[in-house]
């Protein structure tokens, strides 16, 4: 009964927060609308094809739901890769599962451009392949008679994200160089606004995503005490991992097919709500989805506005972001382990 | 009588500006388009050229000439341009290449209703094309012939100077690293032959593919053009050839550079990087 109150008042403030960061990236951007301006679009009490509710409608807004989504989605999907594997480090990007994805968006991109749902379904499905592969990968190289040992996972996350960055360089060598910009420019990690039909879609996914993940927090927090634990507690730990990895992957695999790989996320976002809520899982992968929102969109709302009218590409702020942690996480709070 | 046929000739649609861009749609606005957004430097300075930049409200980073065009506001780079700040500019319509801006803008735009316009060039017979095209968009039809007519004139007496000459092999350097050179589809090829060389990669595929250094030594390049991009600015890496003393270009110190924006670019300057062009290639025809 506690812990249900606890998630309630964690869910109520993250989302409180969560509102004040919507608002205030609905208040700025590179047209600079006056707030009143943005209150009378929002309130209705502007002409639908006057310049300042077309930023807000048809710019602005749907980029907000965009970042985050993706942020959320990533969130979740480092909370899953850190249960599944017991290792606090393990995220979308440092286990090379962001660069399989990638790899298998650039071949579905090749097929033509990100369009409508057809185009989004496609794009979301050669992503989980090559998700499910760089995972598989990393698992099977990573795994010994002792288990997951921490080192060799981040190693082997690091080797195979660089062997299928290796293949996306293959792929951008013979594309024509009109289209490398635009490869290049996706490849950085961007949010923009997709259309919204095309935005439900990867919502769908994702929440199915989210679904195998937090439908097993309870599970998940057995799984933290080892598998043998686990086993004697009635949890079915090879089956518990499956469905984990597959919602992780494709968490990870929606936000790479609208986004790009967008590093660091499922790191900095999980690790900062356990300072806070502990490491209850039933608290943490909710609070996550907020949080990792929360996350993005501030990172989006800084990309679209430091340099304005141009911008900066959202996964080089996380990257700037996550690298430090990382090392500061494995430096004060790991270093035994490792 | 009168007064009905006043209501029927304004119940009807007001006449309506219908133009087809390059990609073979046909866009219908409601009229001439009055606010214009370039996102390609070659139609901004074609629009200048042709006395129409009062109707260009918003142009690129990139657009850096003329000199007045970097006084219009700017919507970011090519690749990602800022979608509010063009929806703030409330463009009527927006001018685009396939080559240099991105699919996504596109429909980005596409779905914010704003017309856009897509400019597809890479032969030097659609730099007529452009210029007539932007001439009847920013109702400047009078100047398109007399700039059209000025820019064929130059380019025929720099390709007469230079016809009779015989022709040496030429790789022309886009970019050094990666090594990026004009393949078959690239306007820089027809220039190269039209000012009398004879380009070592006219046939390779597509417009600007990567190429392999030692592909190029083995075809042992006459003349040596590395494109500067931008005021100076760029690496035209001059060293990495100088290193290649037994390619004859090398040998003959026949290793040139010339303005990558003057070769590049479809608007009036590329009959001053034609000219460019053909001077390195026949240094003796223009003594």
């Amino acid at each position: 009964m506690i812990e249900r109150r606890r998630l309630v008042l964690v869910l109520i403030s993250l989302a409180a927060a969560l509102a004040a960061a919507v608002a205030a990236a609905t208040l700025l951007g590179s047209a600079r609308l006056s707030p009143s301006d943005v209150l009378a679009v929002l309130t209705g009490h502007a002409d639908a094809s006057a310049t300042e509710s077309v930023v807000i409608w048809g710019v602005r807004l749907p980029r907000i739901a965009a970042a985050a989504l993706a942020g959320g989605a990533l969130a979740v999907a480092g909370a899953g890769f850190q249960a599944l594997t017991r290792n606090p480090l393990a995220e979308p990007s440092v286990l090379g599962v962001s660069s399989g994805a990638a790899l298998g968006v650039v071949i579905g991109q090749l097929m033509g451009p990100a369009a409508g749902v057809a185009d989004a379904v496609r794009l979301t499905m050669f992503g989980f392949a090559g998700a499910l592969a760089a995972g598989l990968a990393v698992y099977f190289i990573a795994t010994t008679s002792a288990g997951l040992p921490v080192q060799t996972l981040l190693l082997a996350g690091v080797i195979v994200g660089m062997f299928f960055a290796a293949a996306i360089t293959v792929i951008t060598s013979l594309v024509d160089i009109n289209r490398l910009g635009g490869i290049v420019h996706w490849l950085l990690g961007n949010v923009s606004a997709i259309p919204p039909r095309a935005l439900a879609v990867f919502a769908l996914l994702g929440a199915v995503g989210f679904w195998l993940i937090a439908g097993q927090a309870r599970q998940l927090n057995v799984l933290a005490l080892g598998e043998e634990a686990a086993l004697q507690l009635g949890v079915n730990a090879e089956r518990l991992k499956l469905r984990v990895f597959v919602g992780s992957a494709l968490l990870t695999a929606c936000v790479v097919a609208f986004a790009g790989p967008i590093g660091f996320v499922g790191l900095i976002v999980p690790h900062s709500l356990r300072m806070v809520v502990g490491p209850d899982n039933r608290l943490l992968v909710p609070g996550a989805l907020l949080g990792g929102a929360i996350f993005l969109l501030v990172a989006d709302t800084l990309a679209r506005n430091v340099v304005a009218p141009a911008e900066l590409s959202v996964g080089v702020l996380t990257s700037l972001c996550g690298a430090p942690f990382f090392i500061y996480l494995l430096r004060t709070r790991y270093r035994g382990g490792l | 009588m009168l007064a009905l046929a006043l209501l029927a000739a304004g119940a009807l649609p007001s006449p309506a500006f219908t133009i087809a861009d390059m990609s073979g749609r046909s866009l219908t606005l409601h009229e001439a388009p009055r606010r214009i957004i370039s996102l390609v430097p070659s139609a901004t300075e074609l629009i200048f050229a042709l006395g129409g930049q009062d109707r260009l409200v918003g142009v690129t980073d990139f657009c850096d000439w003329p000199a007045a065009a970097k006084q219009k506001p700017s919507v970011g780079g090519m690749i990602s341009p800022s979608l509010e700040t063009i929806v703030t500019l409330r463009p009527d319509l927006v001018i685009a290449t396939d080559s240099g801006n991105r699919q996504e803008t596109f429909a980005q735009l596409g779905r914010l209703h704003i017309p856009v316009f897509l400019i597809h060039a890479n032969r030097l017979a659609a730099v007529k094309d452009v210029t007539t095209r932007l001439g009847a968009l920013t109702g400047r039809e009078t100047a398109v012939g007399p700039l059209v007519d000025r820019f064929d004139a130059r380019i025929r007496a720099v390709a007469a100077a230079v016809s009779a000459a015989p022709r040496p092999r030429v790789l022309y350097v886009l970019w050094p690293e990666p090594l990026i050179v004009p393949g078959r589809d690239a306007i820089v090829t027809e220039l190269i032959g039209l000012a009398g060389g004879e380009s070592i990669t006219a046939n390779e595929r597509s417009d600007y593919p990567r190429y392999s250094i030692e592909a190029a030594v083995a075809r042992a390049p006459e003349v040596i053009i590395l494109a500067r991009h931008g005021t100076g600015s760029g690496p035209i890496a001059r060293d990495q050839w100088d290193r290649l003393v037994s390619v004859p270009a090398v040998k003959a110190g026949r290793v040139h550079a010339v303005d990558g924006n003057l070769m590049h670019r479809y608007g009036p300057r590329l009959a001053d990087g034609f000219e460019q062009l053909a001077r390195a290639i026949h240094p003796e025809a223009f003594r």
